[in-house]
């Protein structure tokens, strides 16, 4: 590994019982990158994360988090992690719980706050309490709340699930924006216009890594012309060698 | 009205809770195990009383009848029942004996005790009680003067009892009782013997439930997990929990105190601010206590649940209707498992006997282990979570 590998994994496993959630994924994403984490529903991202995180422990194999072993409590306060849904303590108010999220990561600073709730459109709402929060609201207080405390590595779990199309532009011209100040960004996704905003690409079907690279490379690997196309026979693939 | 939605609406209820084994289990297993409880309790013949007997009598000596001993006569009555099991004391040791629990009550006989009988046709008992239990002083008191009645009544079969007690005259009895009390007295009522285990019990019952939903809400809504991505550890969630909904306990724990000793006015004697540490105490233990029971919970349904399993065992055990000493001598090492019993124990030493700290630390270092127990079982629990 460099000194410029943010994440770094050699040999991941994870088993619940007889489902090999996680089967070998050995990843490695650099400083300032945008890693787009691919598959269909059930494929592992989620688990991936939530192992990368110390939310779980592997099975076997080993994770580096900002050069440091995990798991490890003290580094998580350098990393942000936004949930599938959008955990948030519904009775506080919007600028409650980012201060909150802030607060845990020993990191509190209100000029930034009220830079991030301006990031996600919630200046006007900040008092209201969540419960009265739409879905959509709730998903960019979410956002907000993991960027509370100024992470350098962002574990996110289908960040634009329930935002609109305008907001998801939005969303990761920011992201970029966050990239080239130097954070890292793992974005899990299923949805393919948003694999062509990332550095780089996991396809991830049945636990296993299946193929890596950037949007082109993937592209050419397969001679498809779409990104979709391309999974869609990377899966086929996986499907005969499971069958083999 | 749709029958047929009705029914299916009814085949959903029906399978949601086929489901749900646990609550399955629990609606029935539940109210079995706390019927037991209560048969068991309400079957066991009260422990015999423990009563104290100085006998000073000398008694008196005819040449018809021989000696009679008058005090020897009623204490062989009392102690013939399954009543009271007698101790032989010694005027000294009165007070020091009902203080250490070893006696609830004793009786005095003086030097004269026959002698005054023959002269007067009556029979004074002195009774000194440890009182702070009003409903257990009428009751000793009640028997003790039966007993005398009894064996004074087996004396007018003798030459020597025969014209006094037979002359008594109608209404008049041949016994009275003159009792004093240790703690409490007269004006202590039922109501404030138990007003200290009902403050300590809903100090405890009501943030047991507030702890064990706001953490259960913790991992349903998702917010754990996102906690748990930070560098916050087990331990600090749960002195945080401990910390905050302690707040609330404490005000609660100041509205009860001040409604019962102001508004419902009862007696009380000792400090207010330790009956204050007392609750405030067993109120945190509850925090702890929803906090670890949380962890065995999925949905708030479940949660209430717990009440049966985890509120009544302690309503019934810990001394708060039936005193410990009681039970059945398997069960009371279940009491002592509870935090509620050392709670009551401390709490009835304040109001009742006005002892201070000096007396019932003991019962408050037991409280606090089981305060920092009950955190690390609680840390530990959430580690299937909290890696």
């Amino acid at each position: 590994m460099t000194s410029d590998d943010v994440v770094q994994t050699n040999e991941l496993h994870k088993r619940f019982g007889p489902i090999h959630a996680v089967d070998g994924v050995t990843l490695s994403v650099r400083r300032g990158e945008i890693y787009g984490l691919l598959g269909p529903n059930g494929s592992g991202k989620t688990t991936l994360i939530r192992l990368l995180l110390g939310l779980l422990r592997p099975t076997s194999g080993s994770i580096r988090l900002l050069g440091e072993d995990m798991p490890n409590k003290a580094i998580l306060g350098q990393v942000g992690y936004m949930t599938q849904t959008s955990a948030l303590y519904e009775e506080l108010s919007v600028r409650e719980n980012v201060a909150f999220f802030a607060e845990m990561c020993g990191r509190k600073d209100r000029v930034w706050m009220d830079e991030v709730i301006e990031l996600v459109e919630l200046q006007d709402r900040s008092r209201s309490p969540v419960r009265t929060l739409s879905g959509g609201l709730r998903q960019r207080t979410s956002l907000a709340c993991t960027l509370a405390h100024r992470p350098r590595l962002l574990l996110l779990d289908e960040p634009t699930v329930g935002v609109d199309p305008q907001l998801r532009a939005t969303f990761w011209s920011y992201f970029r924006r966050l990239a080239d100040s130097g954070v890292t960004l793992i974005v899990s996704s299923h949805v393919m216009d948003e694999a062509e905003r990332c550095d780089r690409l996991g396809f991830m079907r049945q636990g296993k890594l299946l193929a890596e690279g950037t949007a082109a490379e993937i592209r050419r690997q397969k001679g498809a012309g779409t990104l979709e196309e391309a999974f869609l026979q990377f899966a086929a693939a996986g499907l005969e060698g499971d069958s083999r | 009205m749709n029958s047929r939605r009705i029914l299916s609406l009814a085949r959903r209820v029906i399978l949601q809770v086929l489901h749900d084994r646990r609550t399955l289990v629990l609606i029935v297993v539940g109210p079995l195990i706390i019927l037991n409880l209560l048969a068991i309790l309400f079957r066991t013949a009260p422990a015999a009383i423990p009563l104290g007997v100085v006998n000073e009598d000398l008694g008196i000596t005819s040449p018809v009848g021989g000696t009679i001993n008058l005090g020897q006569r009623i204490a062989d009555e009392l102690a013939a029942g399954d009543t009271f099991t007698l101790v032989a004391l010694d005027r000294e040791a009165v007070d020091s004996s009902l203080r250490d629990d070893s006696v609830q009550a004793v009786i005095v006989f003086p030097e004269d005790f026959t002698t005054h009988f023959l002269q007067d046709r009556q029979a004074v008992l002195e009774v000194r009680l440890e009182g702070s239990d009003p409903t257990r002083s009428q009751a000793i008191s009640a028997q003790v003067t039966q007993a005398a009645m009894r064996s004074l009544a087996s004396l007018a079969g003798t030459a020597m009892g025969a014209s006094p007690i037979t002359q008594a005259g109608e209404g008049t009895l041949p016994v009275t009782l003159h009792a004093t009390y240790l703690f409490g007295g007269q004006e202590f009522d039922a109501m404030d013997y138990v007003a200290p285990v009902y403050i300590a019990f809903l100090g405890m019952f009501f943030v047991f439930l507030l702890a064990c939903v706001a953490f259960l809400r913790e991992r349903s809504q998702g917010t754990m997990e996102r906690l748990a991505a930070t560098p916050a550890t087990r331990t600090d969630i749960v002195l945080g929990y401990m910390i905050g909904l302690g707040l609330f306990a404490l005000i609660q724990v100041a509205a009860i105190l001040f409604y019962t000793v102001w508004v419902l006015k009862i007696h009380y004697l000792g400090s207010l601010g330790l009956l204050f540490l007392v609750i405030a105490l067993l109120a945190v233990a509850g925090v702890t206590m929803g906090i670890l029971a949380s962890a065995f919970a999925r949905t708030e349904f479940q949660v209430i649940q717990f009440i049966p399993l985890v509120i009544f065992p302690q309503a019934l055990l810990g001394g708060l209707f039936w005193p410990v000493s009681d039970l059945p001598a398997y069960l009371q090492p279940f009491a002592y498992l509870m935090p509620l019993y050392y709670a009551n124990r401390a709490m009835r030493d304040v109001m009742l006997k006005g002892w201070g700290l000096a007396e019932i630390w003991p019962n408050l270092a037991i409280l606090v282990g089981f305060i920092a127990a009950l955190i690390v079982l609680s840390a530990l629990m959430m580690r299937r979570e909290v890696a």
